[in-house]
């Protein structure tokens, strides 16, 4: 029992780690289900998303200050709420630009894709370090979502909190979204077979441009909420993206609720590897896959498809 | 330039592999003349190795590894560390680096060779990852972040002649005599039967495993194969730079094997990474001194060749080739139909 509770801190962090590796990678799924494309390019987005909020919040970085002089004398909270709300789209704009590079690959050997979208990671990361230079920069996080609440002598960091709350609820719209609207049926439908969609009268292309903007904005909300925890640098989004293909794999491809059970579980491996062994944390997560991928083939909850030819 | 797809007589040897032979044996005696040095002639014919290897895996049997850098990376670590704890010999130490990545890799291939299309890739990644953080984090080992230092150019020792391999330029011979053996060893095999089987299961895996090939037997061996020379290209690299450092070993470094790969048109060419390692290398240095982020324009460049040309520079040569054949038919009048190329 004593050793449950000095791991708190460590559950909560793995908790919210995990439960934004899930969104990170519920995004990256919407886009492999519907077009087929791994895009490598989504851990660039994830911090292009991230550093869109630091020029939206930060009053720091000169350009925007001047630009938006009167808009920088919002309080924290308010350009905090801006940021959430704009910095996704702009990423997904960047993010519909890519799809219309993607189009020349479609119905090609899926590498193609793989490969266009590894181009685009290199492009997108120079940019972001062309624009904002090499060194980290930090989101500022209004006051009433930071410090620490101590309970049992222990700190517990409320930004985490929040940031769980906050994923669980992306993730539950996603899902009502996924499963209640006429757009989410067709994106599990074009998932499932995007030829018969376009028969009976979609306009595919259309659909896969929103599918991919909108998982890219998925990406950058999970960057915007994680740059307080692990700061801002250019190489941030392959930190991002390599669990994400983890939880994917392990949750098993084109599963919903896969992806969440393997991001927490992923997560939590994570949070408490670290309790213990810090510089070992990260390499546990690829030894929870490997075992997990060895017993079951598919992942957790995997089925086949249409991506194993 | 012959195409990975088309009917090849099997031989020992091309006119283009002697033209690539007479380019790269003849390199270090021209390089500074053109303005560039001489341990960049060492750095691509290192990557070339790399690449060429990983091309047997990409190009012959379509399988993507985006994690090829860690066995690179542990090729590098075998070099130095059987210097530092074992022996000092280098045969001793590439022999080390060829097996550790060999071993290795055969290992990751069992649990991944029967995995397809993007779960491979997917798999690929999360086992580079791994050993990207295991070499990052075991710091008494590898040195961590910091690297395995002061690895030695070890004399190659012939028996009655030892050569120091510690000037650039004799390192350029040395580099260049592992490549003339890579590149012949590579060449038997992809044109052997067993380099028609991998060619079969990159257009049709299914097919080939009706046929009753042991496709899963096919990818291991590929995959292995391909990890043994990265791990040789590793062993040169610790010895080129005095050192092995983890970076090689990260995403973005495999990704870059891949890019060169690709670019030269590794898919319908044996010779594509040779020529994709060559541009990659140019490119830095030529676009490197006119702008920090060079890889800007590099990324950019590959995405237009993703998406306009992605049989690369290799796969616009053939293209010209197969215009210029049709434009002398056309002249002449021949009737008869070309004859493979």
């Amino acid at each position: 029992m004593d050793l449950l509770v000095t791991l708190g801190p460590h559950l909560l962090n793995g908790l919210a780690l995990g439960l934004l590796f899930a969104l990170v990678a519920l995004g990256f799924m919407l886009v492999i289900g519907v077009m087929e494309v791994i895009n490598l390019a989504h851990g660039s987005l994830f911090a292009l998303g991230a550093y869109v909020a630091v020029a939206l919040v930060s009053a720091e970085g000169g350009l925007g200050v001047a630009v938006l002089g009167p808009y920088f004398e919002l309080p924290i909270p308010a350009r905090f709420v801006v940021a959430l709300l704009l910095a996704p789209v702009v990423v997904a704009g960047v993010g519909m630009v890519l799809e219309v590079c993607l189009r020349r690959t479609y119905g090609r050997d899926p590498l193609y894709g793989l490969l266009l979208t590894f181009g685009a990671a290199l492009v997108l990361e120079e940019l972001i370090r062309l624009v904002w230079g090499p060194t980290e920069r930090f989101l500022p996080v209004p006051a009433s979502i930071t410090g620490g609440i101590t309970v049992g002598g222990l700190i517990y960091s409320v930004y985490r909190f929040f940031a769980s709350a906050f994923a669980v609820g992306m993730i539950l719209l996603l899902w009502l979204f996924l499963q209640r609207t006429r757009y989410g049926a067709l994106i599990k439908a074009g998932a499932h077979d995007s030829e018969m969609v376009r028969a009976l009268g979609v306009n595919l292309t259309r659909l896969r441009l929103l599918v991919f903007a909108f998982g890219t904005a998925l990406a950058a909300v999970a960057g915007i909420v994680m740059a307080p925890i692990w700061g801002v640098r250019p190489h941030v989004g392959v930190d991002a993206v390599v669990p994400a293909f983890v939880v994917i794999v392990l949750g098993g491809v084109g599963s919903f609720w896969g992806a969440v059970i393997a991001g927490l579980l992923v997560g939590l491996v994570v949070g408490v590897t670290g309790a213990f062994a810090t510089a070992w944390s990260l390499v546990s997560m690829y030894i929870l896959l490997i075992l997990v991928v060895t017993v079951r083939g598919r992942g957790l909850l995997g089925k086949k498809s249409v991506l194993e030819r | 330039m012959t195409a990975p797809g088309s009917r090849q007589l099997p031989g020992w040897g091309s006119p283009a592999m002697l033209l690539a032979f007479a380019f790269f044996g003849t390199l270090p005696l021209w390089i500074e003349r053109v303005g560039l040095y001489r341990y960049l002639g060492v750095e691509i014919l290192v990557w070339c190795v790399f690449a060429l290897g990983f091309n047997l895996l990409l190009g012959y049997t379509g399988l993507p590894s985006f994690g090829h850098g860690a066995y690179f990376g542990i090729g590098a670590y075998a070099m130095g560390l059987t210097q530092f704890h074992l022996v000092a010999n280098l045969w001793v130490g590439l022999l080390a680096a060829i097996l550790a990545a060999a071993v290795v890799g055969g290992g990751v291939a069992l649990f991944i060779s029967h995995r397809r299309g993007i779960y491979f890739a997917l798999m690929t990644i999360a086992f580079g990852q791994m050993f990207f953080f295991i070499a990052s984090k075991w710091t008494s080992v590898t040195g961590g972040e910091d690297g395995l230092l002061d690895i030695r150019r070890l004399p190659a020792d012939l028996g009655p002649v030892a050569f120091d391999l510690t000037s650039n330029l004799a390192m350029s011979y040395f580099a260049f005599a592992a490549f003339v053996a890579v590149t012949v060893v590579l060449w038997r095999l992809t044109h052997s039967p067993f380099g028609k089987v991998l060619r079969a299961i990159k257009q049709n895996e299914t097919r080939m495993a009706y046929l009753g090939y042991r496709v899963v037997a096919y990818k291991w061996a590929s995959f292995t194969l391909s990890c043994a020379v990265a791990g040789l290209a590793g062993g040169l690299f610790a010895m080129a730079q005095n050192g092995a450092y983890v970076q090689v070993m990260s995403l973005q470094w495999s990704g870059v094997v891949v890019l060169m790969t690709l670019i030269g048109g590794g898919l319908v060419s044996f010779w594509g990474p040779v020529v994709g390692t060559v541009v990659y290398f140019v490119a830095r240095d030529l676009l490197g001194a006119y702008t920090e982020s060079w890889l800007l324009w590099f990324g950019l460049m590959f995405m237009l060749v993703v998406m306009f040309k992605p049989e690369g520079v290799a796969g616009l040569w053939q293209d010209l080739a197969a215009r210029r054949a049709a434009r002398r038919r056309a002249r002449t009048g021949a009737l008869q139909p070309a004859a493979g190329d």
